[in-house]
């Protein structure tokens, strides 16, 4: 894995795709969505009509709100497609693996949801603040969630470092115990970090139920479009995470471009199928009272620590 | 190695059935559970009878099946259809449902602890349930102990018998079939009685809140 | 020629001078420019110092028979004392520079100035000591010039109950600690650390001097439960002097709890596992209780003091990961716990220090620390407000600032126990790992609401309204740990050579972006390099501003008003509150806060219960350690001296009394024998 000029190519494809799929990824859902509810739904490309029209438009920026508010959505993209930099696709490593590991993208999301909460607060209206405080919550309680998923993981998995982690899942033959309750785990997180049901409805503006959007309820043009974009790049890299951390099958293991080209349809596909699966379970369940949220982290809690004690108890 | 595995994950699945009955307040949410946490357990049973080839281990499967999985549910079902969702629903227990989760959780690690010199020293089908076994005798005392409807007590009391059930099989690689079988018109006439009872208790106190029965106490 | 003895007598001189000149000048006009300068010249001799020291070969030793001339003043430094002379001169240069500005809210500085630079020399002097007298006398002075500076501003009467405070308190933790160096002492017959070194881990007493060296420096550095003076100690004090306290003298704590663990001590066998779980433990309830308080506090101050606490739960937890990998005899792994630990150490001295003088900036400039009375400072005093920002982001660990180094090489000291060969001890610290991973969650919570309440939106009351940016002086300060912040959390290497030349440790880099690696096993465990981050951060912005520019192209800014809703102009009083933005978690960790809820109405006709003409809400929350520990031992022990007092009953007769019994107790005691 030395850093020679292919494997950086192949290190910016990998981000380039995730960059490129991830609206592709909510069109799908949003059509899943609208099809099990008996919805024609729109187009699943709508996603990208939508940023483009938005970056072409003014933007309109609160009077009380200062350069933070404005800053925001770029630190957030930045520090989003940064995090996938480091995150394989279709081939089992990254280039820029050595520089930065899982927890890694967990700090890059941690700063962008930083000045996304800050944005929240910024524009002085009761909505914006209201997001940030539920968001702030969910977003604390999920770190002990997920900092021991990756215990879990990285008992099993043999460390922290994306590329040897996915390299032993692909390897692995038996299906590790810790394995299926790290996957619990990390699925119900990545339910919570995406803002989807039950946690947060990203369909809704009504202020009962508003999370994410309240703290992004003053965007507009470019803004709006950099914060849309860079919701959906980060789930795309926890899809992306969990199908290669769990399902590894398909992805290749060579530098030629077939296989690499097969490693990225079954990329697709998997990732496809998660994001249907995840619109179902949001057809089929209601989003929960914000007070209830800590009772599903803490089943994401206990399913880890099971997960550890099977690992060092076997 | 591969059959240790699969034990191994037939453990890890009980233990997330369980958790599912843990983590349910609604009735029908956590009989539910219960049923699939039967299939379970019958589909554990059925791997030990294949294992160790014992014949008398399938019909304890099949039974456990038939009657956890299918006449438990129907027969609460039945007797409690009477009563009002607010009696059948676990509104406020002792310890809120996501304390209890992480607990439960802890007590998985306690049984796994305690059990850990026994499990060292026997075969791989009892050094994987054995912990398992104790861990649903706990979590089923625990559930007990923080409900305070008498319905979700049942649950607790549920349970700890596939606890006990599990841990009778996979230490002695079945009972003799006629205990067995009497250990399951047990449980059934327990869980009519209790279930009797309980719509009693409602008839009496317009509750099922074991709360009430205190005042029974002779002071 | 010594240039270690020249280095050291200047850096004392020089603070002695800054005393001795604050002491003349105290009331001229720019008396303050005068003493903070020599503060700072002296911070810079102490750096100088301590880089000599670590350029040197082995430990230096002098000894001052004049200044203690029964017991002398021997002073040994080696590259651990150098370490925390470093750090103190680092943050004491930065505290100084602000405070020319800073001490201008004062009028008259003589005695200010005078117990600021006695403070310091005092902490040097800690750390340079060599024997137990010394050491207890300069530890004794701290304290006292720290006590005379937290009253300082002695008007208020919170300030005279806090300060009385961190004097009981900080003397309960003295006699723990005077009590291990007794204990030393009984086996050695003499009063100096090289004897202790000696005794090493034969001592027969190690256990019990653990533990009072625990409570004893814990106390000092706000372990929970023995934290109580700290959350009012630090609010109390003049912000600067905060600054040095919060970041320096609760280091000094660590100083003397690790002199104790590893240099009077040799961990190598499992017995000694116990004390790191027992220090996880501390640590682990320190870190969560501690920022659980500072998310729902609304005096800037007192949240960052609670932030402290948590800040030394998160070291000892890594002292204590380090202690046991060490009493299992893994080397390699302790020694990169305590990296991550030292580094930590550096880390919180600097973005607290940075944080305290924020928040007495924003005093300075608005005379509240209050956040409910805060809100849009960001359009007045930009500067301070960007600075106030990094400390921020450097406080709850994002990359790229230096906090989410030491918190990365911690979370992978805690992956490491799984190299620990004994189960239960994996599991406990595995369940240990959600204490720590939970406190980070919340401290960007605590953080997000400090700033986004104090600085963004608009001003909440007049106080905040009508303002000015703070002298350039106090920025200068500030902009010196800030720099630092972001060179240590882009540069890495910088922080590990100075800690691993500290320690003694292998882990020195050459290169800026060789990958830091927690673990060398071959595949690569896990390895962060940050110079890379932020090159990919770089390289990534540009090419989104680009993309967007192209896509997009040239659009315009409009400035209109906040969405209202349609119903009106929004008031500065619909914003979100400091309160309601913390109020989740104030709900779902209720069993903990017992937070008291009053509300009180004032009807319009007293027939209606409907019309009010006001209703005033007020909600508090309480230390629950306060409450239930420490209330009931002072009601406890109130109750005890009431019963004593019978006994003194001013008859004669019966203090005669009282003296024949006890001869009589005495005579048949001797008889027995």
């Amino acid at each position: 894995m030395t850093l020679d000029l292919i494997s950086v190519a192949i290190g910016i494809i990998q981000t380039l795709v995730l960059v490129v799929l991830a609206p592709l990824l909510t069109g799908i859902m949003r059509k899943t969505k609208a099809r099990t509810q008996k919805r024609i739904g729109s187009s699943i490309l709508q996603p990208y009509y939508d940023m483009i029209k938005l970056m072409k438009k003014d933007e309109v920026v609160s009077e009380s709100s200062s350069w933070i508010f404005r800053a925001s959505p770029w630190i957030n993209f930045v520090s989003v497609v940064a995090a996938a930099c480091f995150v394989p696709v279709m081939i089992f490593y990254s280039p820029f693996g050595l520089a930065g590991d899982l927890l890694v993208v967990i700090g890059l999301f941690g700063l962008g949801r930083f000045f996304t909460l800050l944005a929240g607060l910024d524009v002085a209206s009761s909505f914006g603040g209201l997001g940030s405080s539920r968001e702030m919550m969910v977003s604390a309680l999920i770190e002990p969630a997920l900092f021991i998923t990756v215990f879990a993981l990285s008992l099993t998995l043999g460390g922290t470092n994306l590329s040897t982690m996915v390299e032993s899942a692909t390897h692995s033959t038996v299906l590790a115990p810790s394995i299926i309750f790290a996957a619990i785990s990390l699925f119900i997180i990545i339910l919570a970090e995406t803002g989807r049901l039950p946690f947060d409805n990203p369909a809704t503006h009504l202020e009962l139920t508003m999370m994410h959007e309240a703290t992004i309820l003053e965007y507009s043009g470019k803004g709006l479009a950099l914060v849309e974009w860079s919701q959906s790049i980060k789930q795309i890299v926890l899809f992306g995470l969990f199908v290669n951390l769990f399902v590894p099958f398909g992805i290749s293991t060579a530098e030629s471009f077939a296989i690499l080209g097969i490693g990225l349809m079954f990329f697709v596909a998997k990732t496809a199928f998660l994001s249907i699966f995840i619109a179902f379970i949001e057809t089929k369940v209601a989003k929960w009272r914000l007070f209830r949220v800590p009772d599903l982290i803490s089943m994401a809690v206990a399913s880890s620590i099971i997960g550890v004690i099977f690992f060092y108890l076997k | 190695m591969a059959d240790n595995n699969v034990l191994q994950i037939s453990a890890a699945v009980l233990l997330i059935a369980t958790f599912a009955v843990v983590s349910r307040r609604g009735f029908m949410d956590w009989l539910n559970a219960y049923r699939y946490q039967s299939i379970v357990l019958a589909a554990i049973t059925a791997l030990i009878a294949s294992i160790t080839g014992i014949w008398e281990i399938y019909i304890a499967a099949g039974l456990t099946l038939l009657i956890k999985a299918i006449i438990i549910p129907k027969i609460l079902l039945r007797i409690t259809g009477k009563l009002t969702l607010e009696v059948r629903t676990e509104i406020s227990p002792y310890i809120s449902i996501r304390a209890s989760v992480l607990i439960s959780a802890m007590l998985v690690a306690l049984s796994y602890f305690l059990t850990q010199q026994i499990s060292i020293k026997t075969d791989s089908i009892v050094s994987t349930f054995l912990p398992v076994s104790v861990s649903l005798f706990l979590i089923g005392l625990f559930v007990m102990v923080v409900r305070k409807k008498a319905l979700s007590q049942v649950v607790g009391l549920l349970i700890l018998e596939n606890g006990l059930f599990l841990f009778a099989t996979a230490l002695t690689h079945g009972l003799s079939l006629v205990i067995e079988i009497g250990i399951f018109v047990d449980i059934l006439v327990g869980i009519i009685i209790s279930a009797i009872l309980m719509s009693r208790i409602n008839y009496t106190f317009d509750s099922l809140s074991v709360e009430n029965l205190e005042s029974l106490r002779d002071d | 020629m010594n240039y270690a003895l020249l280095l050291l007598q200047m850096t004392i001189t020089l603070f002695l001078g800054g005393s001795a000149v604050s002491l003349i000048l105290g009331g001229k006009k720019h008396a303050s420019l005068v003493i903070f300068s020599l503060s700072a010249a002296a911070s810079l001799c102490a750096i100088a110092f301590a880089s000599n020291q670590f350029l040197s070969d082995g430990p230096t030793r002098f000894s001052f028979k004049e200044i203690f001339p029964l017991v002398g003043f021997d002073v040994l430094v080696d590259n651990t004392c150098a370490f925390f002379i470093f750090l103190i001169g680092v943050i004491s240069l930065a505290v100084s520079v602000y405070s020319i500005g800073y001490a201008k809210k004062y009028g008259k500085i003589s005695s200010f100035g005078f117990l600021f630079n006695f403070f310091i020399v005092s902490m040097i002097l800690v750390t340079v000591s060599n024997n137990v007298f010394s050491f207890l006398i300069f530890w004794e002075l701290m304290s006292l010039t720290s006590f005379f500076l937290v009253i300082y501003e002695h008007e208020s009467q919170n300030n005279r109950k806090a300060a009385i405070n961190y004097l009981v308190m900080t003397h309960f933790g003295t006699a723990f600690i005077a009590t291990a160096f007794l204990l030393s002492f009984v086996q050695t017959g003499s009063f100096s650390f090289d004897s202790f070194r000696q005794l090493g881990s034969n001592s027969i007493f190690k256990d019990a001097i653990f533990v009072f060296a625990l409570i004893g420096f814990g106390t000092k550095a706000g372990m929970m439960p023995f934290h109580t003076w700290l959350p009012q100690a630090h609010p109390a004090a003049p912000s600067n002097v905060s600054a040095l306290m919060s970041a320096v003298m609760l280091k000094i704590a660590i100083y003397g709890m690790m002199r104790f663990l590893f240099d009077f001590n040799n961990i190598s066998s499992p017995d000694n596992a116990w004390w790191g779980l027992l220090m996880i433990a501390f640590g682990a309830v320190s870190s969560v209780f501690g920022i659980l308080y500072a998310v729902v506090e609304k005096d800037i101050k007192r949240g960052l003091a609670f932030s402290s606490i948590e800040n030394v739960g998160l070291i000892f937890m890594g002292l204590g990961l380090t202690v046991v990998f060490a009493s299992y005899d893994l080397r390699a792994l302790s020694a990169f716990a305590l990296m991550a630990t030292m580094y930590h150490v550096i880390n919180h001295a600097i973005f607290k220090s940075l944080l305290f003088m924020g928040a007495g900036s924003v005093q300075f400039a608005t005379h509240t620390k209050d956040m409910e009375k805060l809100g849009g400072l960001i359009k007045k005093m930009p500067w301070t407000a960007l600075l106030f920002l990094i400390g921020c982001l450097a406080i709850s660990g994002l990359p790229p600032f230096n906090g989410f180094v030491s918190e990365w090489m911690l979370l992978q000291s805690f992956l490491l126990t799984s190299q620990v060969p004994d189960t239960l001890l994996q599991i406990s610290i595995a369940i240990a790992s959600l204490a720590f991973a939970l406190t980070i969650g919340i401290s960007v919570a605590t953080f997000v609401r400090l700033f986004g309440i104090s600085f963004l939106s608009k001003p909440r009351s007049e106080l905040a309204a009508h303002i000015r940016e703070v002298p350039r002086s106090m920025l200068a300060g500030k902009s010196i740990v800030a720099a630092l912040a972001i060179i240590l959390g882009i540069m890495p290497f910088v922080g590990i050579n100075l800690v691993s030349i500290s320690f003694g440790l292998s882990g020195v880099q050459a290169n800026p972006f060789a990958p830091l690696v927690s673990d060398t096993h071959d595949p690569i465990y896990a390895s962060i390099s940050m110079p890379t981050v932020l090159i990919l951060l770089g390289c990534v912005s540009v090419g989104a501003f680009g993309f967007v520019r192209a896509i997009g192209g040239k659009t315009q800014k409009i400035t209109s008003s906040t969405w209202d809703c349609g119903f009106g102009s929004l008031s500065e009083r619909m914003q979100y509150t400091a309160s309601s933005v913390s109020y989740p978690l104030r709900i779902i960790f209720r069993f903990l806060f017992r937070p008291t809820l009053q509300i009180q109405k004032e009807l319009e006709h007293s027939s209606s219960n409907y019309e009010k003409r006001s209703v005033a809400l007020t909600q508090s929350t309480e230390d629950i350690f306060e409450q239930k520990l420490y209330r009931s031992i002072i009601s406890a022990s109130i109750a005890f001296f009431g019963k004593i007092r019978l006994v003194q009953t001013g008859k004669v007769n019966a203090y005669v009394l009282y003296v024949m019994l006890i001869l009589v107790v005495l005579l048949i005691y001797v008889r027995l024998q």
